[in-house]
């Protein structure tokens, strides 16, 4: 520094940091902040914590004190409370469906398969998770049909009449995704297109899924669908309402990729292309990772709602997990009413699976969260 | 002027702009600009907000069209032609205003992006020529970090290192120190000025005053979508000729 000054300097020292004063902090201040901040809401928090009160040993009682855990039929059902009995009889069916019972292993297979797959993808050093994981998740949904099948890799065949169960709700959500992901993110390019060819036939596309109920997908999957392969083809059921799931959810997926897009500022495009970067480079290296990093929750969302909608294939005769509850609820050894406990189950598992990736969704963005973007 | 002069003169002219003319919609943004930038120059452009100076420099790279006129960069003719474009990008480097890294990459990946993907260097040879970069702006240290953990000095800084590591010979630089707070613009300048010292040919859209008297060969003015006066920067600053660069000079100097 050039610069000189009259006076010697006096030597500045940063003052300590002090802790938060206590009434801040602790519980007690968060109950006052929260929950009792002013009459109105004290009044709230009452009521609702009577309500609660009220309801809540009730359903705990239904439940567990004066419910039935042991027995082998109807005929253990004689507590007052909830009848476990039944789920657990049919627990087999509701997991797995008709699939052949000493085959089940290769279920669990899938499923682990996939859990695998998906633990990796965030747990394998950045440096070559990509690399690894993208062929990974795209393998994976032919792997575990193979796998279900058999009889390409030379087990015994299991049609695919005798899937079902919850594992086939999970199955089919995640190979729908799987699949979805690499259509939803062209669509999404396509809509953002100059070209307009490629932009309008994207509008229709992603206009068309979004806008016609899923159910109305379902039927046209399994009654149109046939129309379109050519004559003495038989596809199979599964595969039409998965290639159905697979076009419902890139609709989707596409505006949440487009979101993402339109939150990246344009400065980034702009430093791809002075460092010289081509299109497909500058989009899949650049622009890709930040879009998938924005859209991870609304992705998750997405998921999260097109797993819940997998249980509309009930519908179309598909033996997932409510379809296969119907079917035991009107099974004549079980015609005691044990409705109220088979559709608690199937939503306790439901919750439990979507509650898990709404918990992974923002582990996944706490961990993707290395720019502090100014 | 002899006529054997010229010649030498157009051979070693990187930049030659002829009559650019751009418009946005119906706003006419840049008019009739005729620039020739010879080989090792630096030029500071500098003019009120909205008068055309980042823009002009965004259409040596084409990061902006331009409707009519032509400009032909290191014997190159900008055209419609991806290929053209591409080519001229790889020569021609450019520093933004808002730094612009890569946030999901390292600062290293951030640098060896370009020299592995366009360039088709190895990863390690990439790596080489970025960490000796890092050194050259003084900030090898920050290699694994995350663009986010850096401070705006020190982001600028690589992002010159990310336009250098492609072995640009135009370095274009837009407003490299307005986002900056006023104890990190130094750092900036001093790395600029000894690439300036190194001979690089340089555009830089900048109020620094300083910094243009310290290494400009030419100092453009512009309002309004014109080149309004063009100097040495003794001259442009000490003798304006219009009254309206005396207007600017005024207004930016009265402090």
């Amino acid at each position: 520094m050039a610069n000189t000054f009259k006076s010697d300097p006096i030597e500045f020292k940063p003052a300590e940091a002090k802790p938060a004063p206590d009434s801040t902090v602790g519980i007690v201040a968060w109950m006052r902040g929260n929950l009792f901040s002013s009459i109105p809401n004290a009044a709230f928090t009452i009521l609702i914590m009577l309500g609660l009160a009220n309801v809540i040993p009730d359903i705990i009682d239904w439940m567990f004190i004066s419910s039935t855990w042991s027995g082998a039929n109807q005929d253990a059902c004689v507590g007052d409370g909830a009848c476990w009995v039944f789920v657990k009889a049919w627990s087999q069916q509701f997991f797995y469906g008709s699939y052949t019972t000493d085959q089940i292993w290769r279920v669990n297979l899938s499923l682990i398969l996939l859990f695998v797959v998906i633990v990796m993808s965030f747990t394998l050093p950045a440096s070559y998770r990509l690399k690894v994981s993208v062929p990974l998740f795209l393998v994976l949904p032919f792997l575990c049909i193979a796998i279900l099948d058999g009889r390409l890799v030379g087990l015994e065949h299991v049609n695919t009449d005798f899937w079902g169960g919850f594992s086939l709700n999970v199955l089919m959500a995640a190979a729908a995704i799987i699949v979805a992901f690499p259509f939803s993110f062209l669509w999404a390019l396509g809509r953002r297109s100059d070209m307009p060819l490629a932009r309008s036939i994207s509008v229709v596309f992603i206009e068309f899924f979004r806008g016609v109920p899923v159910l109305a997908l379902f039927f046209m999957g399994s009654v149109m669908l046939p129309l379109f392969f050519a004559e003495g083809t038989n596809v199979d059921k599964l595969v039409r309402v998965w290639i159905v799931l697979i076009f419902f959810m890139s609709g989707y997926m596409a505006e949440v990729f487009r979101g993402g897009f339109q939150a990246i500022p344009s400065g980034q495009y702009e430093a791809a292309d002075s460092i010289g970067l081509g299109y497909w480079q500058k989009t899949l290296l650049i622009i890709l990772p930040q879009v998938i990093k924005v859209s991870m929750p609304n992705i998750l969302a997405t998921f999260v709602m097109l797993f819940k909608n997998t249980v509309f294939l009930l519908i179309i005769g598909i033996p997932e997990v409510l379809q296969t509850l119907l079917t035991a609820l009107s099974n004549s050894n079980w015609l005691g009413g044990h409705a109220i406990e088979g559709y608690v189950f199937v939503g306790v598992i439901f919750w439990l699976c979507c509650f898990g990736m709404s918990m992974l969704a923002s582990n996944i963005e706490k961990k993707l969260d290395t720019s502090h973007r100014n | 002027m002899s006529t054997e002069s010229k010649v030498a003169d157009s051979v070693e002219d990187t930049i030659i702009i002829k009559d650019l003319n751009k418009w946005y919609g119906d706003f006419h943004v840049l008019k009739d600009i005729n620039l020739t930038v010879k080989k090792g120059e630096k030029i500071v452009i500098c003019g009120p907000s909205g008068s055309g100076k980042s823009t002009t420099i965004r259409c040596i790279n084409r990061l902006e069209e331009f409707q009519r006129g032509s400009l032909i960069v290191n014997g190159v003719e900008m055209v419609e032609d991806v290929k053209n474009i591409e080519a001229i990008r790889r020569e021609v480097g450019m520093v933004f205003q808002h730094f612009n890294l890569f946030p999901h990459l390292t600062i290293l990946e951030n640098l060896t992006l370009g020299p592995i993907w366009v360039q088709k260097k190895p990863k390690a040879e990439a790596e080489e020529i970025a960490m000796k970069y890092l050194e050259r702006v003084k900030i090898p240290e920050q290699a694994d970090k995350f663009p986010g953990q850096l401070s705006g000095g020190q982001q600028q800084r690589v992002a010159i290192a990310r336009s250098l590591c492609m072995s640009p010979q135009i370095m274009l630089f837009d407003e490299p120190t307005s986002a900056l707070d006023p104890e990190m613009i130094k750092e900036v300048l001093d790395v600029m000025v000894e690439l300036a010292d190194e001979g690089m040919t340089m555009l830089c859209v900048t109020h620094e005053m300083g910094f243009a008297k310290k290494v400009a060969d030419r100092v453009i003015f512009m309002d309004a979508g014109e080149i309004v006066e063009q100097n040495t920067p003794e001259e442009l600053f000490n003798n304006p000729q219009t009254d309206r660069l005396q207007l600017f000079l005024s207004q930016i100097l009265d402090h």
